[in-house]
């Protein structure tokens, strides 16, 4: 399941809804993201963070957002997935994205879930502005992001296909 | 008539990030509607032409000799920052 919207979400809610995959259920991992009020280590000495906003592309967000839920299925046994990235205007500590995965084992969950937040981070239509000392200025993609999305095509590595099995 | 969108920083550049034109500039590929706009906006040019920015014909990203028709919607893309 796929939202992008400026309304927050409910962890507990969308807990329930992961749950609802049948009995084959052994594993739910969720992932929140909230708004930070500096963008790096570097930027610590600026002036903090008063609003970040959210732009998408209407339509094409949502379908990049199906491609890369569909390649998570593609590598992993995945009995729920649910991607919520909100948009418009938020401020430092709010919830900015959730991305919960329900399957039969933990390790499924796990990887599909940092696959998913990985793959978003860089391929997802979505740009972030930042307001801080009274100036907006466009957020650039991070190195480290680029690098954590590169490893899954490095390593083509599905963990979890051979997971053990416990919970 | 084309319909051009431009997204992040590039939005700045246009007014509410959009603009039309009345046909595809020749010979009407991505790369021509590009540097249409960059001899129309020398600043605009120079933002599209950083080689992260990517460009989406009907909401495909595209190659940029890949052609524009009449009544499609072009989108410029700078590097993606969600999540």
């Amino acid at each position: 399941m796929i939202r992008i919207q400026p309304e927050d979400f409910d962890l507990a809610e969308e807990y329930q809804q992961l749950r609802q995959g049948g009995a084959g259920v052994g594993a739910i991992v969720t992932f929140t993201g909230l708004v930070r009020d500096f963008n790096n280590i570097a930027e610590r000495q600026g002036a903090s963070v008063e609003t970040l906003f959210l732009e998408h592309y209407p339509g094409m967000t949502e379908r990049l957002l199906e491609d890369i839920i569909r390649e998570a299925r593609d590598r992993w046994q995945l009995s729920g997935v649910t991607v919520i990235h909100r948009i418009g205007e938020l401020k430092p500590g709010d919830q900015i994205v959730f991305v919960g995965t329900a399957a039969a084992h933990r390790a499924e969950a796990f990887a599909a879930a940092e696959f998913l937040m990985d793959y978003l981070k860089t391929r997802a239509a979505f740009w972030k502005r930042v307001r801080r000392g009274g100036r907006n200025e466009w957020l650039d993609m991070k190195d480290s992001d680029r690098m954590a999305a590169s490893r899954w095509q490095r390593e083509g590595k599905q963990p979890g296909r051979d997971g053990g099995g416990q919970q | 008539m084309i319909r051009v969108l431009f997204f992040g920083r590039l939005g700045e550049y246009a007014e509410n990030g959009r603009m039309e034109l009345t046909s595809p500039p020749a010979p009407g590929t991505a790369a021509a509607l590009r540097d249409h706009l960059g001899a129309v906006d020398a600043g605009l040019g120079k933002a599209l032409a950083e080689p992260q920015v990517m460009v989406a014909v009907n909401q495909e990203v595209v190659d940029w000799d890949s052609p524009i028709h009449d009544g499609d919607e072009v989108a410029f893309l700078p590097p993606v920052t969600g999540g």
